[in-house]
């Protein structure tokens, strides 16, 4: 099936709002460019898994939405507004981030970090916490005493995770939040973003684990800046007659290259 | 030891070096400037000092005197006060360093203000010189006295005049490491990120970060005044109460700087870089090793932009002085160091910007 890649988004987004749209992204850093006229659409209430090999723009993407870079060109909308624009919901409270590089002070507790962030979204003592406990057991977490720099890889990994649910936001963007996890927390962790999903969040997930990616409602896979596809993880295996997500990716990736199928 | 293996190292090194122009540049322009500066501004005697000299001889030697003084380079001589009481009522407002007074017979006295040790030493040399130009040439000599200082202990100790200057370099510069490297890391290391995506306003950073510095200041500022009072018995006429809350002023002065070059600078390494050649320019041109009078002409704007310089003489006043609240090198002092730390604030968070 020859047919121009972008074109390959099935499945028209039904019910839901659109919860972020991005038409024509172009941005770069200095003379680079990385967002080369990307389109993006997320429905309210999904996961969205964005897949593609480091350097494609996963982390420039997730900054354009979260409103720590201006678009050079393009126009983008998360929760109704231009993010950083006067009276938008983004930066805010709305939005939940865990960033690609743990961004974790290595000497506070776990508590204090929880505090710290609490703080900063006007969360009260007593609230923040119920959250810390909560958080502590669902994703595995030492003691609350513990202090960062006294944690293993996938420990601080947690964390950093654990902070962008700290305050059950509407929106959670998050960027290779399961690094160095093992398989058992990782389908724990997936399968409480299906559930608050199904409530109403929006999760924008990256990954380069790509079949990690089938159990998102819709998947992106980025390549060089822009989208090579867009749809659920169904209908992208079976634009590729692929029995896997990989093995669709590299297909769509020899396409795009020129190559034959 | 090997030859070959060490060398692999040096050259890799010198490779690196060679690429950050900027360290080549700190390398080698650094030492030449502060040099330049140190000839600069250290050494030449203090112009501009105003004197006055009270002629209650009758002889043609009082004129003399005073012609011959008229001459010299770094005394503006005053002739216009009658008496030597109202002179040292001049000196007690700081509009005169000095007096000479010439009586009808019996030794000059020499009436001071010496919370400038080294003006001070100008003033005499420059009064015993002209006294010998003209009373060798007519035969004889006139003992010069010192009378009572009008400020200051008539045989000053260096430290007391060097202890104002020294005290605001510690403040300042303490102050302005502490916050230079304040947050330059968590620029890069995705904390501001998420920090900024909370909708958390840099204005909100900086301030918190001033705040925990804050904290720290004050027990910087106290330790310091008490070592200096209790430990070294250094003399403060004034209130000791002003000299904390000026200290503390130009220790937040030093704090909104440091957050300006933290939030301008691309490493920690790069801070540093910063702040090192700041260092000595500042201790060469506040006056704290030697008089702001004694600066040509044309360096002496950088002076004044230096909120050390402000501080520096308003801590020799209130310490040598007494001076209050109510002196205007005082009030200066305090208005000065406010401006500079809004402005310094300011700028810092229109750099740390949170979209870019």
């Amino acid at each position: 099936m020859e047919g121009d890649a972008a074109s390959i988004a099935g499945d028209e987004v039904s019910v839901g709002e659109v919860a972020i749209s991005v038409t024509g992204l172009v941005r770069g850093y200095g003379k680079v460019r990385v967002l080369e006229g990307l389109d993006m659409r997320v429905e309210s209430g999904s996961i969205y898994g964005l897949l593609g090999p480091s350097g494609c723009g996963k982390t420039t993407l997730l900054k354009v939405l979260l409103g720590r870079l201006v678009p050079a060109a393009g126009e983008v909308s998360v929760l109704g507004s231009l993010p950083g624009s006067p009276g938008s919901r983004v930066p805010g409270g709305a939005v939940g981030y865990s960033p690609q590089e743990l961004a974790l002070y290595e000497d506070l507790s776990i508590r204090e970090t929880f505090l710290f962030h609490g703080r900063l979204h006007g969360m009260g003592a007593e609230v923040i916490r119920e959250r810390e406990s909560w958080l502590i057991d669902f994703l595995d977490l030492p003691e609350p005493s513990r202090q960062v720099t006294r944690m293993s890889g996938g420990q601080k990994r947690r964390v950093s995770l654990a902070i962008a649910l700290l305050h059950e936001p509407e929106l959670l963007l998050l960027d290779e939040p399961t690094v160095g996890v093992d398989p058992e927390l990782r389908a724990r962790v997936w399968d409480h973003l299906a559930t608050i999903a199904a409530q109403g969040t929006t999760v924008i997930v990256t990954t380069h684990y790509i079949d990690e990616a089938s159990k998102a409602d819709r998947v992106g896979m980025m390549r060089f800046g822009v989208l090579l596809a867009e749809a659920s993880p169904t209908v992208v295996m079976e634009s590729q007659s692929a029995t896997s997500l990989e093995e669709a990716f590299l297909a769509l990736c020899r396409r795009d290259s020129g190559g034959g199928v | 030891m090997n030859a070959g293996r060490v060398y692999a190292i040096a050259a890799r090194k010198f490779a690196s070096l060679r690429r950050d122009k900027r360290m080549f540049g700190f390398i080698v322009l650094m030492p030449a400037i502060q040099i330049l500066l140190f000839g600069i501004a250290i050494g030449q005697a203090p112009t501009g000092l105003d004197f006055a000299v009270i002629d209650e001889s009758n002889n043609g030697f009082g004129t003399l005197i005073i012609d011959e003084l008229h001459e010299s380079e770094s005394l503006v001589i005053h002739t216009d006060h009658a008496t030597i009481t109202e002179a040292r009522y001049a000196i007690a407002e700081g509009e005169l360093w000095g007096a000479l007074l010439i009586p009808e017979n019996g030794s000059f006295e020499l009436h001071l203000d010496n919370s400038n040790q080294q003006i001070s030493s100008t003033i005499i040399v420059e009064v015993r010189n002209a006294m010998s130009e003209v009373l060798s040439a007519g035969g004889g000599s006139v003992p010069l006295e010192l009378a009572e200082p009008v400020y200051g202990q008539k045989d000053p100790a260096f430290i007391d005049f060097l202890a104002p200057g020294i005290m605001t370099m510690v403040c300042y510069l303490f102050s302005l490491i502490l916050t230079t490297m304040a947050f330059v890391g968590e620029r890069y290391d995705g904390t501001l990120d998420r920090i900024f995506a909370t909708g958390t306003k840099p204005s909100e950073v900086l301030v918190g970060h001033l705040s925990a510095f804050t904290t720290i200041l004050v027990g910087q500022v106290a330790v310091v005044i008490l070592i200096a009072t209790l430990g070294f018995d250094i003399t403060i006429e004034g209130s000791v109460l002003l000299l904390f809350v000026l200290a503390m002023l130009l220790g937040w002065s030093a704090m909104c700087f440091g957050l300006f070059i933290s939030s301008m600078a691309k490493s920690e390494f790069q801070a540093m870089q910063i702040n090192m050649p700041i260092m000595f320019p500042v201790l060469l041109l506040s006056g704290i090793l030697w008089p702001v009078q004694a600066l040509p002409t044309w360096i002496k704007p950088l002076s004044w932009v230096l909120p050390t310089t402000w501080t520096a003489e308003a801590f020799r006043s209130i310490m040598l002085r007494g001076w209050g609240l109510e002196s205007s090198a005082v009030q200066m002092a305090f208005a000065y160091n406010i401006a500079f730390a809004l402005f310094a604030l300011f700028i810092a968070s229109r750099s740390l910007k949170v979209q870019e």
